[in-house]
């Protein structure tokens, strides 16, 4: 099929998906409450730090605090979009647009496009108007401008395309819930592991393993292999964070976490595509 | 127009559909029937590609089923038509002319002229979860002929319809049948096909039973209640 002629369907089902979205009572109460929990934050940056017994400038604090919110929004968007996603397919099944859709000269690829696409777009504004709220706070309340704030957003979207992809292929295979479960759970292991993995580095940490075997840890394990292939949410998320204040990245290391997750978004998402081609529609 | 060369689907030791094979012409109306659970929404669905059959192939205008390009003139009204709640009749409607890229006036058009075709003026601006079956069929059909299809296929047409409403949908098919569309019709009242349709296929247990003119099928002093009812009990 041409580009120009498969693009207008695919638009066409990603808008219809961001405003059947938008009219879910339930993603109006959800983006609320964010929106709220965000606005309550402002509080925290008023309070008096004491770190070592010296207090802290108000400068790191609001970059601290900003930092912390950036990784908690990032995370609950994540969250939230897992359960938008789960249940798009169910509904347009049973609200009968599936087979609406599919009875008009659409290929069942571009549906599925329309779908990731409305889903991402609307995710990632969700996650941009709370960035947005905690940089104008930033901004406008304590005169700490933070440009990279919303670049880092933006990128810390992958991670969202990432979560709708997985859901949807599971719930193709699984129960929805099961899918939103199984999607959660890589994320937390994710985050878990990377925190162990951070902990181990620790001197403290590397002198008590060495202690305990007698012999220095070996490079390659099975489990560290494993850990390296994991999709890493969290790195994206470290270096999306990093984008906030400008730390220098050199290297290939810090944006492994970006390549790691597009390719499973690759991955997963051509193993999308083969398997709605062969779902039956009811 | 349809072409099934030697159709079966399976699922797993259930055989939904045995090897079938049938066409239909241009300009012809035609009924599928059969008891519950014979094949026929079965085959439906596997002309619009819904599912993929385990063997044989079906083509629309000489096009395989499998090609998206094959249903730009088609209209499809499912059986237990189901509308998103939160749409208005006359918002579905225009998401069915923007689905088949027809241009916003046209659409408007279009969607004005159905309105009035179905019977649902005053009520198109309304929720469709205010809606009775009744409504949610007609705007079902109404969604099927936009874009004037040149193949309309409809499964249980008047499902939930009463006597008044099915008569109205009867005189809707006549006209269109008038205006040279081909009609795919899968229904259980078989008075009505016995009115509307030119050509019939009885199958049961996904076995094709006969397909041929009403008038060849329906003998003397028989109806085609009588024949149905003959040729699938055995």
């Amino acid at each position: 099929m041409e580009t120009s002629k498969a693009l207008p369907p695919i638009t066409r089902i990603t808008k219809y998906t961001l405003i059947d979205e938008v009219q879910q009572r339930s993603f109006v109460v959800m983006f609320v409450i964010c929106a709220l929990c965000v606005f309550l934050i402002r509080g925290c940056y008023q309070g008096n730090y004491i770190v070592n017994g010296q207090a802290l400038d108000a400068g790191t604090i609001v970059r601290t605090l900003s930092k912390a919110t950036f990784h908690v929004i990032g995370a609950v968007v994540m969250v939230i979009t897992a359960l938008l996603s789960m249940r798009i397919f169910r509904r347009d099944r049973n609200e009968g647009m599936q087979a609406c859709i599919l009875s008009k000269p659409i290929a069942r690829w571009q549906y599925v496009m329309g779908k990731i696409l409305g889903l991402w777009a609307l995710s990632t504004l969700f996650m941009f108007i709370l960035h947005s709220i905690v940089f104008l706070i930033t901004s406008i309340n304590l005169k700490v401008f933070m440009p990279g704030y919303l670049v880092a957003s933006i990128l810390c979207s992958i991670n969202l395309l990432f979560v709708i992809i997985a859901v949807l292929l599971l719930s193709l295979l699984m129960s929805d819930i099961i899918a939103f479960l199984s999607v959660l759970g890589v994320g937390v292991a994710g985050f878990v592991a990377d925190g162990i993995a951070a902990a181990s580095h620790s001197q403290i940490a590397q002198a008590i393993v060495q202690q305990s075997s007698g012999h220095p840890p070996s490079d390659m394990t099975w489990w560290k292999v494993v850990y390296v292939l994991w999709p890493k949410l969290l790195g994206v998320q470290q270096l999306a964070s990093s984008l906030i204040e400008s730390e220098s990245n050199h290297g290939f290391g810090p944006i492994y976490p970006l390549i790691n997750v597009l390719i499973y978004c690759l991955i997963l998402g051509a193993l999308l595509f083969k398997r709605f081609r062969n779902e039956d529609i009811v | 127009m349809i072409e099934l060369n030697n159709v079966t689907k399976r699922y797993d030791s259930l055989t939904a559909v045995d090897d079938v094979s049938f066409s239909v012409k241009t300009g012809e109306c035609f009924a599928l029937l059969g008891p519950n659970g014979a094949g026929k929404t079965t085959i439906v669905k596997m002309l619009l590609d819904f599912i993929r059959p385990s063997s044989g192939g079906l083509s629309i205008s000489g096009i395989p089923s499998t090609h998206a390009e094959c249903r730009q003139s088609i209209g499809y009204l499912a059986e237990n038509h189901h509308i998103p709640q939160s749409l208005s009749g006359w918002q579905y409607l225009l998401r069915c002319a923007e689905l088949l890229d027809i241009n916003r006036s046209e659409a408007l058009d279009q969607c004005r002229r159905i309105v009035e075709l179905i019977g649902m003026q005053g009520r198109e601006n309304t929720k469709v979860g205010t809606y009775s079956k009744g409504m949610v069929q007609r705007f079902g059909l109404g969604a099927a002929l936009m874009g004037n299809p040149k193949l309309l296929i409809l499964d249980e047409p008047t499902s939930g319809l009463d006597p008044i409403g099915i008569r109205e949908i009867r005189q809707l098919l006549d006209s269109l049948k008038d205006q040279g569309m081909t009609i795919f019709l899968n229904s259980h009242l078989l008075s009505e096909v016995e009115k509307i349709c030119d050509t019939a296929a009885i199958i049961n247990r996904g076995k094709l039973l006969v397909k041929d003119s009403i008038s060849a099928i329906v003998k003397d002093g028989e109806t085609l209640e009588d024949v149905f009812v003959r040729l699938v009990k055995g």
